[in-house]
């Protein structure tokens, strides 16, 4: 009996133990079902997000290759161009590059003001500028360049210079030419209104030139600036030496133009060019040389009669002969040519014009006859910067009269500048000049302050080198 | 006589045009690079598939390379031109290239290869007003002293010579990739030897370190000039050093290209370290190659940074 009660107990226990395990098992089940669940919402949580930062990171790679793509297969006219593929953002990188680069290319304008005291008047001087105190607004460039199509581009100088006798400024057309940049054989041509290849300082405009005014002898023999309306040809031998040939023609060289008449013959044409060379004499020292021509076979009375000093004789001229020879040796360290560097450039001119000399003034009256005069006249400037911002230097000037020339002037300039900025500087010039007894005209002697400045970009061109 | 001299130099401007003006395409391809570290990378590429012209030595200013007439027969005669580009070579490079008469190498053509492609510029100015100085329409060029990014360069480089030459194409590609193994060698010692330096100050001359410093982890305090190519002015130098002495900046870098009494001054006054830092290959002794270059950089920088 015992024994069957101890059999029952154990036998409801155990019956109480397996109930008691289907309740715990129900439960765990339920639990691990819940966790399944749970884990299994998780699991789909986070692949959903992962999917979804794979889709982003998979867009953003896209983006990128397409952005990529975009600028190794630009077209030619966009090839190379850096920084195509930046990301997104209101304005890209390359928008603002182009934008400047627009920017840049169009706007660039540059003044000269000149301060000058002089001692004598103009009429003891033969200056365009009155003796005294002046100012002379003396230019106002405004230069705009840009490719026309992928064989040329173009490029306008127009200027606006304060008028000697009223002081009004004249705009007028400097420069608008012009020029290829895909002809074979080594050639360039440029055609238009545009400053021709003679000698070095001839092409340079005024803002550019190394002291504050024009060499006498260029002024004199050339007019100026070598302004041109006409064509000229480049050509760079196909050599290992650097060698370079313009040859050019137009209907006048320098300011004042020709006669136009009422037919233009062939003969009446400006033919002008220049040969020109380097040699690396040292890494740092570099020499430059060059010989010009220039010939207007029929001169049809350029700047009209010239009236001589004696008040009565007049001089046309005929034929312009000119001929040139230069050179320029330079110093150009090259650790630190921005801080140092040394110029000596000169340019020696033949002039050999044939004039119509009409003894007394009076045109028909056949005393007049034709005469060869021959005339030489140079410059020569040394220039030395030690530092950034500033440089001196020492113009010579010697010119004979092209019509007279007994007629000799010499100038001797003393120079310094202080530039700035790159694109602001202030020049300080004292001038001797010395005219001879046959020119009538008197000694003199002047200082100027001239101040340059330039908006826009600047950049260097290859004449101004 | 006349006619006897004008026939004579006629003929001989003939046979030069004949003879001279179509170069016989060189077996080699002829590479001109604006900077040394380019020409560097090139050389390493092409080996002796290519002849190599560097118009810098090394020692000038990356904006200030002379514009030699000598340059520019080199140039005519080139079937690759190699340049930084974001307008680091605009004071010489565009009036050469105009002078070379070369249409091969004009801007937009294949042979203009402008290594900056596929970088992204730092400090792309919002103006080009000279009133924040000579600054880079394009952002600052000096990328290529990150070697990480000198990497795109090489890429972009060797893509330009498989394409002047594409038989070469395994000789530049076997090349190209030990290069790029080796510079890869040098970058993770260069980061390795610079991290204990993280957050170095420094200033410098001119605006040339941007990318290094952000590549390296170093903080470029800022620069001697007042603005890019304007010089100091005495009240921008007393606030440099001012602001010098009061955030600790321990390094003066001068480039050699610039002057050193300013420089001096100023490691003077604040107590700072004077190095001078080479900014591309050649610009000091011993750093012929471009990760000679970026060894010293490196390790002048380490030697005088605060112990």
């Amino acid at each position: 009996m015992k024994i069957r009660l101890i059999g029952l107990c154990l036998g409801l226990s155990a019956f109480s133990l397996i109930a008691q395990e289907a309740i715990d098992a129900e439960k765990l089940n339920k639990q691990l079902k819940q966790l399944q669940e749970t884990f299994e919402k998780q699991q789909a949580e986070m692949k959903a997000n992962f999917e979804k930062l794979v889709r982003e990171q998979q867009s953003q790679i896209d983006a990128l290759k397409k952005q990529l793509e975009a600028s190794t297969n630009a077209p030619p006219g966009a090839a190379g161009r850096p920084g195509a593929g930046i990301a997104g953002g209101a304005v890209t990188p390359e928008q603002l590059r182009e934008l400047n680069e627009k920017v840049a290319a169009v706007v660039q304008a540059q003044t000269k003001t000149r301060f000058s005291y002089r001692s004598k008047g103009s009429d003891l001087t033969g200056s365009d500028r009155p003796g005294g105190f002046d100012v002379f607004q003396r230019s106002i460039e405004l230069n705009v360049a840009g490719s026309v199509d992928p064989f040329a581009k173009g490029y306008a100088v127009i200027n606006a210079t304060a008028e000697s006798a009223t002081g009004e400024a004249t705009l007028g057309v400097e420069e608008a030419a012009l020029q290829t940049t895909a002809l074979p054989w080594n050639l360039e041509l440029k055609a238009g209104r545009f400053f021709g290849e003679f000698g070095r300082l001839g092409y340079i405009h005024d803002h550019e030139l190394p002291f504050v005014n024009r060499p006498l002898v260029l002024d004199q023999y050339i007019g100026g600036e070598s302004k041109t309306d006409g064509a000229q040809v480049n050509w760079l031998l196909p050599v290992a030496h650097y060698i370079s040939l313009s040859l050019g023609a137009g209907d006048q060289f320098g300011d004042d133009p020709n006669n136009p008449g009422t037919f233009r013959h062939f003969s009446e044409l400006n033919f002008f060019g220049r040969l020109s060379t380097y040699f690396d004499l040292r890494p740092d020292w570099q020499i430059e040389g060059g010989i010009s021509g220039l010939l207007n076979p029929k001169a049809e009375d350029r700047g009209g009669a010239l009236l001589q000093p004696n008040g009565v004789t007049t001089f046309t001229e005929r034929e312009r002969r000119l001929a040139g020879l230069d050179f320029k040796l330079s110093y150009v360290p090259l650790l630190n040519n921005q801080f140092r560097g040394f110029t000596w450039g000169t340019e020696l001119l033949y002039s050999n014009n044939r004039y119509r000399v009409d003894p007394d003034g009076i045109p028909s009256t056949g005393d007049e006859f034709n005469d060869h005069v021959g005339s030489f006249g140079l410059y020569s400037y040394a220039t030395y910067k030690w530092t950034r911002q500033w440089s001196g230097g020492f113009l010579f000037d010697w010119v004979q009269n092209a019509q007279n020339n007994h007629d000799q002037t010499f100038a001797y300039s003393p120079y310094i500048t202080w530039a700035l900025s790159h694109w602001n500087q202030l020049r300080l010039q004292y001038t001797h000049t010395d005219h001879n007894a046959a020119s009538g005209l008197h000694p003199d002697d002047a200082i100027y302050l001239q101040w340059a400045w330039i908006i826009g970009s600047h950049a260097h061109g290859w004449q101004q080198r | 006589m006349k006619t006897k001299f004008l026939r004579t130099l006629s003929l001989a401007l003939v046979a030069i045009a004949a003879f001279g003006s179509v170069p016989a395409r060189a077996a080699k391809v002829r590479v001109v690079a604006t900077l040394t570290d380019l020409a560097d990378f090139a050389r390493e590429i092409g080996g002796d598939r290519v002849d190599v012209y560097s118009l810098a030595t090394g020692i000038e200013d990356t904006h200030g390379v002379p514009m030699k007439p000598s340059f520019v027969p080199v140039l005519n005669r080139a079937d690759l031109l190699l340049l930084v580009g974001f307008g680091c070579e605009h004071a010489f490079l565009p009036a050469l290239l105009e002078a070379s008469k070369n249409p091969h190498i004009q801007y937009g053509q294949p042979g203009y290869v402008d290594c900056a492609q596929g970088i992204v510029p730092l400090e792309v100015p919002k103006s080009t007003d000279h009133s924040e100085g000579d600054v880079h329409p394009y952002g600052n060029p000096h990328y290529m002293l990150d070697p990480v990014l000198a990497k795109t360069a090489i890429q972009t480089i060797y893509n330009a010579l498989v394409g002047a030459a594409p038989q070469y194409r395994a000789d530049f590609t076997r090349n190209r990739d030990a290069y790029l193994k080796k510079l890869d060698a040098k970058i993770a010692e260069w980061e390795q030897a610079l991290k204990p330096v993280h957050g170095l100050k420094f200033v410098s001359y001119h605006n040339h370190w941007p990318y290094f410093a952000s590549r390296f982890g170093l903080e470029y305090f800022g620069t001697i000039e007042l603005k890019p190519l304007v010089d100091p002015t005495p009240r921008h130098i007393e606030e440099l050093i001012s602001a010098m002495k009061a955030e600790h900046v321990p390094i003066v870098v001068r480039e050699p290209q610039f002057p050193e009494k300013v420089p001096s001054l100023i490691a003077r006054q604040t107590g700072a370290t004077l190095v001078k830092l080479p900014i591309m290959p050649g610009g000091v002794p011993h750093t012929g190659t471009y990760i000679e270059e970026i060894d010293y950089i490196v390790h002048t920088l380490i030697a005088a940074a605060p112990k």
